[in-house]
């Protein structure tokens, strides 16, 4: 069992990458994928969080993701707004950060996994002209190996269809070609 | 599909003829993909659009008596705004399946998941089922309507699923083809009162005390059936679909000398922390209730016979009661039973409240610790994750 948890900003497309992930795992990989989203008091550029969970076997679990295996940061502006990014993680947690570069003072860094970074807002503004760096985050995290890029197109496709469907598996494919691990 | 989506889609298999929904979350996505089922073609049916839920079930009420399918789904404070004509659609043992997406009643005002609303009608002559997941809720649904219109039966049916973790969780549902539904649920066949101008008659007219303990009665008796009904039908659905139900679902029961008592997805996360206490030596089990309505008191009986202490998981808070509703009719189901076990209750999951792993676990180290005599069992139900400050929280001192 694989957990996720998956933080930014209202707007940004973090309950649908969350969606899209496990549509990538559960359809196109054949395995099986469930999330929770945590709807609430939700408005534009107010943090939001979604969990995912990835399993070879039927998922028992029904709740929430207390210790992720993987977090997924959209916007490190959620660190300023308060949101501990780092919660529950643990000594193998590997983060994937939407970032232009990264800073030895964040806290994700250098206590806990791998951390994988990539500018998926220039990427996303670049190939669909908007700033919504979900599907570029969700081809950064395949890259973690966790899911194949194919499958995240895949499911794209089938979300977005037609023509957005094409750009969001462009902003996919070139934020897996150029994400970076940090070290 | 979440058991949102996957609630339109056990509607539009069983062909509803007549949908009408009030849109309230967490229910809204299942009154917009009937409509958008509609607006495309691929449901035929008419959509009703309503001013509230007691309006909702009203329409439902009229349309299942000129003799059509019909649908309709809601949560919370809609459930209770029905109330009154939900004892209508049941006394006129009218066959209307409902979805109910599990949401605390106000006030405190919440959207978040526990089950008031549902128990709160769990005497209204309705039969309820309670899903765990999201292919549970297609697969209820679908046998709901079976067991609903059988003639031995004849009651209305609720599929409740717990908001968000079941209604919003996005999880591998696997969707029967429609002429295999077509062959388990054939068109509706009204068995009881219709109505048609061409041959009137008297729908629910005023019942003199002289009819009226008969008519209990006969709604009585038709609980009594649904055992036998249930059990056919659930038979022929593992036939044709190959997932086997009952009216309570146990997991490593057989040996156990702890067992939770659970209802809706708390079950899926029961069973995860069994198999890591398991892994751990301690022998603990689930027993997972599907069918509320009717109770099935002998299958709790026969399956808990063995197992000395048990624990009962209410995700309401039965206010004023010994304990919650579901401690209350599993402790009942077991009385007289040589030795008697110990049934502990417990309350939680409130408002959302996430019953998470660590929330469950501790449930179970309380029931080991019973088995173990190292705490005596309190009466009534402990409030398992209730936090330390409620009695501090939101205090309001007035003249000071």
């Amino acid at each position: 069992m694989i957990q996720l948890k998956l933080y930014g900003l209202g707007g940004q497309g973090v309950v649908t990458a969350g969606k899209l992930l496990a549509t990538a795992v559960a359809i196109y990989e054949n395995k099986y994928a469930q999330t929770v989203p945590a709807y609430g008091h939700e408005r534009r550029g107010a943090p939001v969080y979604a969990d995912v969970i990835l399993g070879e076997e039927p998922i028992l679990v029904k709740s929430f993701v207390y210790k992720p295996d993987y977090v997924m940061v959209f916007d490190l502006a959620v660190l300023e707004k308060g949101v501990d990014v780092t919660e529950g993680a643990h000594a193998n947690t590997c983060f994937v950060v939407n970032a232009h570069q990264l800073n030895p003072e964040f806290p994700f860094i250098n206590k806990f996994g791998s951390v994988y970074y990539v500018d998926a807002t220039k990427i996303a503004l670049e190939v669909l002209g908007i700033d919504i760096p979900n599907s570029a985050m969700l081809g950064a995290f395949a890259a973690t190996g966790v899911v194949s890029i194919d499958a995240v197109c895949a499911a794209l496709e089938e979300t977005f269809k037609g023509k957005a469907g094409e750009r969001n598996v462009e902003a996919a494919r070139r934020c897996y070609e150029a994400v970076r691990k940090f070290s | 599909m979440d058991g949102n989506a996957a609630a339109a889609e056990a509607m539009r298999l069983a062909r509803v003829q007549v949908i009408s929904a009030y849109p309230i979350t967490p229910q809204s996505p299942i009154a917009e993909k009937l409509a958008d089922f509609v607006a495309e073609g691929s449901l035929k049916a008419k959509y009703v659009r309503v001013e509230s839920e007691h309006t909702a079930m009203s329409v439902a009420i009229g349309a299942q008596l000129t003799g059509v399918r019909a649908c309709t789904a809601t949560s919370s404070v809609g459930l209770a705004l029905m109330h009154e004509v939900l004892g209508v659609a049941s006394g006129c043992r009218l066959p209307i399946v409902m979805a109910v997406v599990n949401r605390s009643l106000a006030s405190p005002w919440s959207l978040w998941c526990d089950h008031q609303d549902s128990m709160a009608e769990r005497d209204s002559g309705w039969l309820q089922f309670y899903a765990e997941d999201p292919q549970e809720v297609l697969d209820y649904l679908l046998i709901a309507y079976r067991v609903a219109e059988d003639p031995r039966v004849l009651l209305p049916a609720m599929v409740c699923m717990d908001g968000f973790f079941v209604s919003h969780t996005p999880a591998v549902v696997l969707v029967p083809e429609q002429e295999t539904v077509d062959s388990f649920l054939p068109p509706y066949n009204p068995a009881n009162l219709y109505l048609d101008p061409d041959d009137p008659m008297f729908v629910n007219d005023l019942t003199p005390p002289s009819d009226y303990t008969e008519m209990r009665y006969q709604h009585k008796v038709a609980f009594e059936e649904a055992f036998k009904v249930i059990t056919e039908v659930q038979e022929e659905f593992f036939r044709l679909f190959r997932r086997r139900y009952s009216f309570i679902e146990t997991y490593k029961c057989d040996d156990a000398d702890v067992v939770l008592v659970t209802l809706g997805s708390m079950s899926g996360t029961a069973k995860y922390v069994v198999n890591e206490l398991r892994a751990k030596g301690y022998k603990v089990g689930v027993l997972k209730i599907v069918v509320f309505r009717p109770f099935p008191a002998d299958q709790i009986r026969n399956a808990l016979k063995h197992v000395p202490v048990i624990g009962v998981m209410d995700r309401s808070a039965g206010l004023g009661a010994e304990g919650g509703p579901v401690w209350i009719e599993v402790s009942r189901a077991l009385s007289g039973l040589e030795p008697m076990p110990k049934v502990a209750g417990f309350v939680g999951g409130l408002g959302g409240r996430d019953l998470a792993p660590h929330v469950i676990e501790k449930a179970f180290r309380n029931l080991i610790d019973i088995k173990e005599g190292k705490i005596e069992m309190r009466q009534g139900s402990k409030w398992i994750d209730v936090r330390e400050d409620a009695m501090k929280i939101r205090e309001v001192k007035v003249n000071v």
